[in-house]
């Protein structure tokens, strides 16, 4: 056991513990969730000002609303006064302010306070400064990501930056043109895996042939066992006989217009760390958010994207999102299934990648840096 | 009377407070039309010039209660007591209010204190 060589087929996984140790994801939330670029929303949640959604990032709430000025603000979701959490819904609408339902303190839109019992008694108490505090945000393809970090990232290179890496260029994506297209189906799976099992998943497809036999059959090079993610800006192309992306190959919806040619008939995968994919066929986009919630539990947002007279025609799109609603639960169950052995005393030291999962060994480099952690 | 503000300073939809005690606001409705009430909820101490104004009515921001900038009646609870309601007179672009001889209805702190007890 005390070996250390591999055969040059296999490099070492994370050891176990980075998959089951409470005192791991908290360093994560602390240097990963809580300092990069985090995908919370689709903007169009928030249909006019007033509209809210709250979502934990990693050890903090945070409270996203949309102001009269129609611009995306976000705000700790936490009373400066005793600290209660102001808005304790998922999702809703203020007519047009928050109030704490402690001490009634008030903040407006904008996070102004604009009303407390007795403030007008202490007038040396700013408005301003005791204020919501505000993070960072950004709108991009039609979501709302924000940054807890007091001095952001760059969003163009984090974020925007991964993309580019994947398909060579920011035009690639800009063609499916995703701002403007509207949510068919969401829907919202609660895994029982750690976060990290399930990027790894999402990056290699040696799995595929295996778990995935429709999304085999529609896209027959995953038969090979390297993912789309495995080459810069390639797509896997549909089958021969397959018409479109769909459970059954059958015809999918209608393409969206700005997609090129080379792109036509091809899916793409991205990941954009840290709990961002994003897959491109012709006439759909699938999003997926990752929201870690304890170090054995994820709970995975994903939205089915199509052209806005598609949802609103109400055309049947079932069969589209058949395909990767399976695949979401093949994977899922997956990833369940190998969650107790990363506890297992023969797991300590982790496992073993094989050729086609080289580029895992990327990410868990990545993990190890963000955690000031010597690779090892 | 006593001089609030210029009436050019209080666009429609805004409120001036005027820090006297007790405060009075003068609200300046979006059709255009000038009252001026107690500031002071009668429910819990709270600026009703901070609140809300649409039409002739005054949302607190604190409890939602509503006042009738008309006659200062309650349009909806949990406030039970009227504020008092002012004159408002423009001369020469200044908006002046003449305060109300009636004794006013202020919450129960407010009231403690101008008697004299703790603040």
């Amino acid at each position: 056991m005390t070996s250390t060589s591999l055969p040059d087929s296999l490099i070492a996984t994370l050891p176990g513990s980075s998959y089951t140790d409470p005192a791991i994801f908290a360093q994560e939330q602390e240097r990963i969730f809580e300092t990069m670029w985090f995908c919370v929303a689709r903007a169009s949640e928030l249909a006019k000002p007033g509209a809210f959604r709250t979502v934990d990032v990693g050890r903090e709430s945070i409270l996203v609303t949309r102001a009269r000025d129609n611009s995306i603000r976000a705000y700790f979701n936490v009373c400066r006064h005793r600290g209660a959490k102001l808005c304790t819904e998922e999702s809703g609408e203020v007519k047009r302010a928050f109030q704490c339902p402690y001490h009634a303190w008030t903040y407006d839109l904008n996070g102004k306070l604009v009303a407390a019992p007795n403030l007008t008694k202490m007038p040396d108490v700013g408005r301003t400064e005791y204020g919501l505090v505000s993070v960072a945000v950004r709108e991009w393809l039609g979501y709302v990501w924000v940054c807890l970090a007091e001095n952001p990232p760059s969003f163009e290179e984090d974020v925007i930056g991964e993309v580019v890496s994947r398909l060579g260029d920011v035009e690639s994506i800009e063609r499916y043109d995703i701002d403007n297209l509207s949510v068919g189906r969401r829907i919202t799976y609660d895994v029982k895996s750690n976060w990290k099992l399930i990027i790894e998943n999402f990056m290699e497809c040696y799995h595929c042939a295996t778990i995935h036999p429709e999304l085999t059959e529609v896209l027959p090079e995953f038969a090979d066992g390297y993912a789309a993610q495995y080459y810069v800006g390639h797509g896997a192309e549909f089958g021969e006989e397959v018409q479109g992306f769909t459970v059954d190959g059958s015809e999918g919806l209608d393409r969206i217009p700005g997609v090129a040619d080379d792109q036509d008939r091809r899916y793409y995968a991205i990941t954009v760390k840290p709990q961002v994919f994003i897959n491109l066929v012709p006439d759909h986009v699938i999003l997926h958010r990752m929201y870690p919630v304890a170090v054995d539990r994820t709970i995975v947002e994903c939205d089915w994207l199509y052209l806005p007279h598609v949802v609103e025609s109400g055309k049947d799109v079932s069969r589209s999102v058949e395909l990767f609603h399976r695949v979401n639960q093949q994977d899922f169950d997956a990833c369940e299934r190998t969650q107790p052995g990363m506890s297992s005393r023969m797991y300590a030291k982790g496992g073993v990648l094989v050729p086609s999962e080289h580029h895992i060994g990327a990410f868990h480099d990545w993990v190890n840096e963000r955690l000031g952690l010597s690779q090892g | 009377m006593i001089p609030a503000c210029r009436l050019a300073d209080l666009p429609r939809g805004e409120a001036h407070r005027l820090d006297i005690d007790p405060p009075v606001s003068v609200f300046h409705t979006d059709d255009g039309e000038l009252f001026a009430i107690d500031d002071t909820c009668t429910h819990q101490d709270a600026s009703l010039a901070d609140g809300w104004l649409e039409g002739c009515e005054v949302e607190c921001p604190l409890h939602a209660s509503k006042f009738d900038l008309r006659t200062g009646a309650v349009d909806a609870p949990p406030a039970k007591l009227p504020v008092r309601t002012h004159e408002v007179v423009v001369e020469d672009g200044m908006v002046y209010v003449q305060l109300s001889t009636a004794a006013p209805n202020l919450p129960p702190c407010i009231s403690a204190r101008l008697a004299g007890g703790p603040a």
